[in-house]
């Protein structure tokens, strides 16, 4: 059976035209690789390095699993909430009705707090019934863990949702792709001393980075740089208020634009 | 007759993009509807009607102007007006995850109906638009006319006291658009609603609306009943089929006698008149024993205007 290469072209050229201008497809391409590639590449130097206590590495990368975990879905559930009214073509359908931007804020946090709890309680019995390991030995230190972490995600939720609102539908891989920058930036699963110095200092300005440092000092010293969450709950403190801000000043310019826009 | 709801000089301008020039979509357009009244809002694709409902529901804000609806300004009184006016287009949807009855319970909570009265008025809303049987699926498994009925039950559950209807009979059956216009009506007598009313069927808007607002170019270019309107740009047409050409010849010299304007085709005479001389000219016809085989009067309707203004704005 004979072949036509102009049809397999069309095909190749069909495909070729949206990554012109299509940022999910250059996010598969290029974006996750290079993060991947970062933060398991220093991941893996440090592991190396490091092969004293295994039982500890395991440990600590499973909690700092469990942190992504409540910082990713934090962010996920503000980011997916706005985007589910636009993929539902619901967002005029519900701000045509009494709801105040405030309200919908709010429903957003509470939702975000209970599926928290129940995503963590999987993951931490999880765990703790395949690998005999019991998050709650580190004691009450594991709430301000939890707490921080999420008031991060919210954070990254906002920003994100509020750069769809202010380009468009056409930006919404933002939602998915943002939270991956603060994946090697905030040293998930390895020191932060791993990272070069000039990087360190855009770490040092993220609240993550305290939460996973302190996590790991506490799981493999037994000690707990206190003033490190202290750091962690004022930047996330400001940086929760800034983003919630920009996400509210995004959809009153949404609005200056119509958010008709959005079906 | 009192005012509910009030525009004043709305201007939205969207600003200039990198391949798109500022365009203005409402040049400061004014306009009010009484209570309890339909008022229709036309015009051709891009006059600004879309526009207008979003600025009245509040998810866009415009460059200037004032809305004032219950006698409060929209952008200050936002959510104590929408308390009280609702919206239903076809052309947005709900949750497509959640049921009929569930999308309905949502919308139903944000306006603080009571789920005991949610209940009875879904139910009777729903029965009434047949897709009560509907009730537990999801949107996903309903097609677009019935996604249609369900947004109309979504407006009219909380009994508010101004409703906009983009389109609310695109995509629906004849027989179920009769219904929805009859409801639409009968809501009105009953509760004196207030309703501002989309559609692109011109008879539908001449049956159902009580003034027309015609937008074109972001700007109104007219308000009035749809009859006047009609009559504006034309006059009614009586169409007389002669039994012999030499019946033929008579009518042509009378009507070129009268100075009516006409035209012939076959054995048809067509002939421009006002609504009022009709009886006159019958009359005079049969008083010269003139005699026709068939006779059909042709009243101006909307349509004609729509398409008269259409054209012109293409010339």
């Amino acid at each position: 059976m004979m072949m036509s290469w102009y049809r397999i072209y069309a095909l190749i050229l069909r495909h070729s035209y949206p990554l012109r201008r299509d940022f999910d497809l250059l996010n598969e391409m290029l974006y996750w690789p290079i993060i991947d590639t970062i933060t398991w590449g220093f991941t893996s130097v440090w592991m190396t390095q490091n092969q004293n206590d295994t039982r500890a590495v395991v440990f600590g990368i499973l909690f700092a699993l469990v942190l992504w975990n409540i910082i990713w879905r934090s962010q996920s559930e503000v980011s997916r909430n706005l985007m589910d009214e636009v993929w539902n073509a619901n967002l005029v359908n519900l701000f045509s009705t009494p709801i105040k931007i405030s309200e919908w804020v709010i429903s957003v946090l509470i939702q975000s707090v209970v599926k928290m709890c129940i995503t963590s309680g999987a993951v931490i019995g999880t765990i703790f019934l395949l690998y005999t390991l019991n998050m709650f030995t580190l004691g009450w230190w594991v709430l301000p863990f939890f707490l921080n972490a999420m008031i991060s995600g919210w954070s990254i939720g906002f920003v994100s949702a509020g750069i769809v609102m202010r380009f468009g539908p056409k930006v919404q891989s933002i939602i998915w792709s943002l939270p991956g920058i603060f994946f090697p930036l905030c040293a998930v699963y390895f020191p932060l001393a791993q990272l070069p110095e000039q990087v360190q200092r855009v770490s040092a300005l993220l609240p993550p980075t305290y939460i996973f440092e302190t996590m790991r000092s506490l799981v493999y010293t037994g000690t707990t740089p206190k003033y490190f969450m202290f750091i962690c709950a004022v930047l996330n403190i400001c940086y929760i208020f800034l983003a919630i801000w920009f996400f509210v000043r995004s959809f009153a310019y949404s609005k200056k634009r119509n958010l008709a826009r959005f079906n | 007759m009192s005012h509910i709801l009030t525009v004043e000089k709305l201007t939205q301008i969207y600003p200039a993009r990198r391949k798109q020039k500022e365009f203005c979509a409402l040049n400061g357009i004014s306009f009010s509807m009484n209570e309890g009244e339909i008022l229709g809002l036309l015009g051709p694709n891009g006059a600004g009607k879309s526009t207008t409902i979003s600025l009245l529901l509040g998810v866009l804000t415009p460059t200037s102007g004032v809305i004032t609806v219950f006698g409060k300004n929209f952008f200050t009184h936002r959510s104590d007006i929408l308390q009280s006016m609702t919206f239903a287009s076809t052309y947005v949807r709900m949750p497509w995850r959640l049921t009929v009855l569930e999308n309905l319970r949502v919308y139903a909570l944000l306006y603080k109906v009571p789920k005991k009265i949610f209940m009875e008025r879904a139910e009777e809303l729903l029965t009434l638009f047949g897709v009560w049987e509907q009730r537990n699926k999801t949107i996903g498994g309903l097609s677009a006319g019935q996604i249609t009925r369900l947004m109309l039950a979504k407006a009219f559950i909380p009994r508010p006291r101004i409703v906009l209807l983009d389109e609310p009979t695109a995509s629906l059956d004849p027989d179920i658009s009769h219904e929805v216009r009859r409801f639409v009506l009968d809501q009105q007598k009953k509760y004196g609603l207030s309703i501002l009313y989309t559609s692109h069927n011109m008879d539908e808007v001449t049956e159902v609306c009580n003034r027309v607002v015609f937008l074109q170019h972001g700007n109104i270019i007219a308000i009035d009943t749809p009859q006047k309107l009609a009559r504006s740009i034309s006059i009614d047409r009586v169409r007389l089929v002669v039994a012999t050409p030499t019946e033929l010849k008579h009518l042509r010299a009378y009507c070129a006698q009268k100075k009516y304007r006409f035209r012939l085709k076959g054995r048809t005479v067509t002939i421009d008149i006002h609504e009022d001389h009709i009886p006159a000219l019958l009359r005079e016809i049969h008083a010269v024993g003139m005699l026709y085989t068939q006779i059909e009067i042709d009243k101006p309707d909307l349509e004609e205007y729509f398409l008269h203004m259409a054209k012109k704005k293409k010339q």
